[in-house]
């Protein structure tokens, strides 16, 4: 039908050649220009007076961004970049505009608290924020549309993250409510953080040790793969705060049975029901890639395998693992990102984490510290997703990348 | 050498192989042949034991194979499937190399052995060895799977329809392959498929299986000639059954004296002569043609109509009725006439004889 | 082309009712195992939650979850019909990252954040599960469309089916058994997300789990958790037997 219309131009037309850049810094600008930029409030409790961003910024660093959004709406279009050369400076340019818009905001915080009072706080706005999400989008785009490899763009990602690194270090943000709460915080910081990560490692740990035996069995007896999967569905299912609450009572009333799993820290509130229900939520992704894994080796490839004198565990070791082994990694990868954002709850129950910043700011109405907590989270689910995504594609052998 | 005794499978209360018992000698090329559901895939399954026989014994050479460590077995034995089971995970040359590594060669013979065997089956080697099987085509591929089983030198090599996934232009080409690679090695085959015409081409024994039992135990033209029952009939076809006996025979078997032009027997033969020239090549045939009016017509010889004597005589025939002669000549390796094959030849023979 | 239900697993519906049937009735008579939590936890002064009836918590837990997961579907079906047309498909891989990503983000953190940015309470909340929820329903539309086998489409075209009829006749039954899915990740993640939502000002069956371990009532804690997962439970049932009416062939 659509051939018929082959006379029309196809509806993006000669003239715009990136409808989707074009969404997107148009969504930028008209964020910009109608949400605030920061924020500025009296002190730490109350809400914010919202600023604009021709306000906030410094005539040089706002005409910079419009300067640089110009050159990006010209990338959106079929002339005068070819497509290839406007990819690569959007992957110029995006990463410039973000880096001016984090560099901006520290600014304003840096100029404006200086003959303020010393309760007043700068936080970030929703157009900040706009600013921060839209080149990350455009960068996406331009290496989905360049159909680079992993290697490019896992060394941008890389360089893009120090370059954001090195403001954090170099102190401009320091003035940011939500530094200033680290700064407040810096040492229970350090300690929730790690809590949070020693929580999620000592979930994973075990969940992969009774997980991927267990995935196994599935692929080897069908008898035990329905009634698995009923059973650790049902986990899944079970919201997760219910589920850490359920194990609050039992866990409490066996401390108080036997005293020396009381010392070891068993007992109704902390880490104990935290750990226990994150494993259960772990292992119904471990244990359903283990089986896809397993399952997706070829039947003739394991005949074959036979056929030619292997023993059951060289083909398990030489045939099928690394058949297998991206699938599995793929489960680590779901169930890792899926533990970092469970731990959040597990703060309700007191087992620490990340996830206590962000309650005790809700129970407090203080959003910088709810920040201090949601921010570093979602920051360490993405790195752990990216990281283990590399993980995934280098261990997809040779022969079937 | 491989011998069946009374093998017999039974699933349940499903006997699927039932009680068979043949044997095929050392160098022989035997093919297990059945409608599907026969038994035949699971007879030559039980031989490398990926599934126990209920009874009977199966003997490799003076070898009962329930008494060797079975890993041991299969080692000795080479095996190639239909869908090829080619490790995705490894190149041309691991792949190859898999029952050499079990068997802990030293790397410098398997390397040699690899390179030897990609040789033999016209696979090359700089271009090939270090590619993944889903770089391959289909005809690779199931050259690789047949060179694989033939890596670690078995005695035996047992193969499961392997060339059942390939088209037919690339199967007959891999067939004759194996023709030359068995001819070459005399290895003892034994070799599972449903087309009957595949086993004609390439068997010295064909075994006839239906519902688990075995039929007919015979060489090829044995089985055209005697069929055992109607089963056995029936299978074969009876519409093409001429052709088939004929694409069993050669011929160097019809090949008769040739008369050449101006030779004193010329007028008393069946009224067409040969020329040749000075090198002893034919040119033309003077008569041979179909109707009578037809005898003094020349016909030139060409490249396509002629016969070489280790061409099967179904080929010979469909070229003569492509050409519309009673008569080709049969030519040497260096193009001289040596002989000549007639219609009247094809019909005054008994074919099974 | 009929729908086929194939064989029924008579078990899990039989599981399906007694579930409900529980679930029900312990929504309504909750207050009448005040004495065996009493007898459970001798030292509670207030063995069952009583400050809102359990029917109330439970009406206002459903109502979150329903209204944000109707705009989530809506919208996220909508997306993923607009991206897989001719005149979206540019946007298909942004989308399709955007959906992956999203999802990366924990839960409770993105409540955490765009509730008190705009304001505490119902609203925010719902705005909050609605993004969140908006991410599956994306990308199993998507994906459920992306299964449709070419040849159907082409067979389909064959035949002289407008856009119109090939989406509604031919694509749509064929992907709806994964769009389902994503609804029901979709759903099962708010139920989850709404029971947190108590701690930004909406009213949930999270409320009496909150309220218990804020004040150290282990009953309260139980009350609102076998509730809210016996909640879960009973809609994953009730979206799983939904699949299997949309399951064609094996």
């Amino acid at each position: 039908m659509s051939e018929e219309r082959a006379w029309h131009p196809r509806r993006a037309g000669p003239f715009v050649a990136n409808r989707v850049l074009l969404v997107l810094l148009a969504a930028a600008l008209m964020g910009v220009v109608l949400l605030p930029f920061a924020a500025m409030a009296p002190n730490r409790l109350m809400s914010g007076q919202g600023v604009n961003v021709a306000v906030a910024l410094l005539p040089w660093q706002w005409l910079s961004l419009a300067g640089l959004a110009m050159v990006l709406a010209l990338c959106t279009l079929a002339r005068p970049f070819p497509s290839r050369l406007a990819r690569w400076l959007t992957l110029i340019i995006a990463p410039l505009w973000l880096l001016l818009a984090l560099y901006g905001l520290g600014d304003y915080a840096f100029r404006t608290l200086q003959d303020a009072s010393p309760a007043a706080r700068v936080s970030q706005g929703a157009a900040f924020w706009i600013l921060v999400f839209c080149p990350v989008l455009m960068i996406i785009d331009a290496f989905q549309r360049l159909g680079s490899g992993l290697a490019v763009r896992g060394f941008y990602t890389a360089a893009l993250v120090a370059m954001v690194g090195a403001l954090f270090a170099s102190g401009i943000f320091d003035g940011l409510s939500i530094m200033q709460e680290y700064a407040n915080n810096r040492d229970t910081f350090a300690a929730e953080f790690l809590t949070h990560l020693r929580l999620v490692g000592l979930a994973l740990g075990p969940a992969l040790l009774v997980g991927l035996p267990l995935g196994l069995l599935a692929r080897r007896s069908p008898s035990a793969r329905g009634p698995l999967f009923g059973v650790l569905n049902f986990f899944q299912t079970i919201p997760s705060i219910a589920l850490f609450a359920l194990l609050v009572a039992p866990l409490s009333a066996l401390g108080e049975a036997l005293p020396w799993l009381k010392a070891l820290g068993v007992g109704g509130i902390g880490a104990a029901p935290a750990i226990i229900a994150l494993i259960m939520y772990s292992l119904l992704p471990i244990v359903r890639n283990t089986y896809a894994g397993f399952a997706g080796v070829p039947a003739t490839t394991i005949e074959a395998a036979r056929g030619m004198g292997m023993t059951a565990r060289q083909i398990l070791w030489r045939v099928e693992v690394p058949l297998a082994l991206p699938v599995i990694l793929s489960g680590l990868r779901i169930v890792t990102v899926q533990a970092i954002g469970l731990t959040v709850v597990a703060a309700l129950i007191g087992a620490g984490g990340l996830g206590s910043f962000i309650f005790q700011g809700l129970g407090q109405y203080a959003i910088d510290l709810v920040m201090l907590g949601a921010v570093p989270t979602i920051a360490l689910a993405v790195v752990a997703d990216f990281l283990l995504q590399i993980l995934v594609s280098l261990s997809k052998p040779a022969g079937t990348r | 050498m491989i011998e069946l005794q009374g093998l017999t499978k039974i699933y349940g209360d499903k006997t699927v192989v039932d009680d068979i018992s043949l044997r095929v000698d050392s160098g022989e090329f035997g093919v297990l042949i059945g409608p599907s559901g026969c038994g035949k895939s699971t007879t030559l399954r039980m031989i490398n034991r990926l599934i126990p026989a209920t009874h009977g014994r199966i003997l490799l050479g003076d070898d009962d194979v329930t008494q060797l460590p079975v890993e041991q077995l299969r080692r000795r034995i080479g095996y190639a499937i239909q869908s090829i089971g080619l490790f995705p995970h490894w190149s041309v040359a691991e792949n190859i190399a898999v029952v050499p590594g079990l068997l802990k060669w030293p790397k410098s013979r398997i390397d040699e052995r690899v390179d030897e065997l990609m040789g033999l089956f016209h696979l090359d080697v700089g271009e090939l060895r270090d590619k993944y099987p889903h770089q391959l085509s289909g005809g690779q591929a199931q050259r690789v799977g047949v060179a694989r089983a033939l890596a670690a030198d078995p005695e035996v090599l047992l193969m499961d329809e392997p060339f059942g996934a390939v088209d037919p232009l690339t199967r007959e080409v891999l067939q004759d392959e194996l023709l030359r690679v068995h001819q070459h090695t005399r290895k003892t085959i034994v070799f599972v498929t449903h087309d009957m015409d595949e086993a004609l081409k390439l068997a010295s024994r064909i075994a006839l299986l239906n519902t688990g039992r075995l039929v007919q135990y015979d060489r090829p033209i044995e089985l055209l000639t005697r069929p055992a029952d109607d089963f056995v009939r029936s299978f074969i076809g009876k519409a093409d059954l001429g052709l088939k006996l004929l694409s069993r025979r050669w011929v160097h078997q019809y090949q008769q004296h040739a008369t050449l032009q101006g030779s004193p027997a010329a007028s008393t033969q069946a009224g067409y002569t040969w020329e040749v020239d000075a090198t002893g090549r034919p040119t033309c045939l003077h008569g041979g043609r179909l109707h009578a009016e037809d005898r003094q017509q020349h016909t030139e010889v060409t490249q396509e109509w002629s016969a070489t004597p280790d061409m099967t005589m179904k080929e010979a025939l469909s070229r003569m009725v492509w050409f519309r002669v009673m008569v080709l000549p049969v030519i040497d390796g260096e193009g001289r006439l040596i002989g000549e094959v007639t219609m009247h030849g094809v019909m005054g023979q008994q074919p099974c004889a | 082309m009929r729908v086929a239900a194939l064989k029924r697993p008579t078990s899990r519906d039989g599981l399906l009712a007694s579930l409900s049937a529980l679930l029900v009735l312990l929504v309504l008579f909750m207050e009448e195992l005040a004495p065996l939590f009493q007898a459970l936890f001798p030292e509670l002064g207030n063995p069952v939650y009583r400050r809102e009836s359990f029917l109330q918590l439970t009406l206002d837990h459903l109502l979150l979850v329903l209204v944000s997961s109707l705009i989530s579907v809506s919208v996220g079906v909508g997306a993923g019909l607009f991206v897989t047309r001719r005149s979206g498909r540019e946007f298909e891989p942004m989308v399709s990252s955007l959906a992956a990503i999203g999802q990366t983000f924990p839960p409770a953190a993105v409540l955490a954040i765009v509730v008190p940015l705009a304001g505490f309470g119902f609203v925010p909340t719902i705005v909050a599960l609605t993004l969140y929820g908006l991410l599956p329903v994306v990308q199993n539309t998507i994906a459920g469309l992306g299964t449709v086998p070419p040849a159907a489409l082409e067979a389909a075209r064959g035949i002289g089916m407008t856009r119109g009829q090939i989406l509604r006749r031919v694509e749509l039954p064929m992907a709806m058994r994964v769009i389902i899915a994503g609804v029901r990740v979709s759903v099962i993640i708010n139920i989850g997300t709404a029971t947190i939502g108590s701690t930004v000002g909406a009213q949930s069956l999270g409320t009496p789990i909150i309220a218990g371990l804020v004040g150290n009532n282990i009953a309260y804690v139980i009350q609102g958790a076998v509730l809210v997962g016996l909640l879960a439970i009973v809609s994953d049932l009730i979206f799983e037997r939904l699949e299997r009416r949309f399951t064609f062939g094996d």
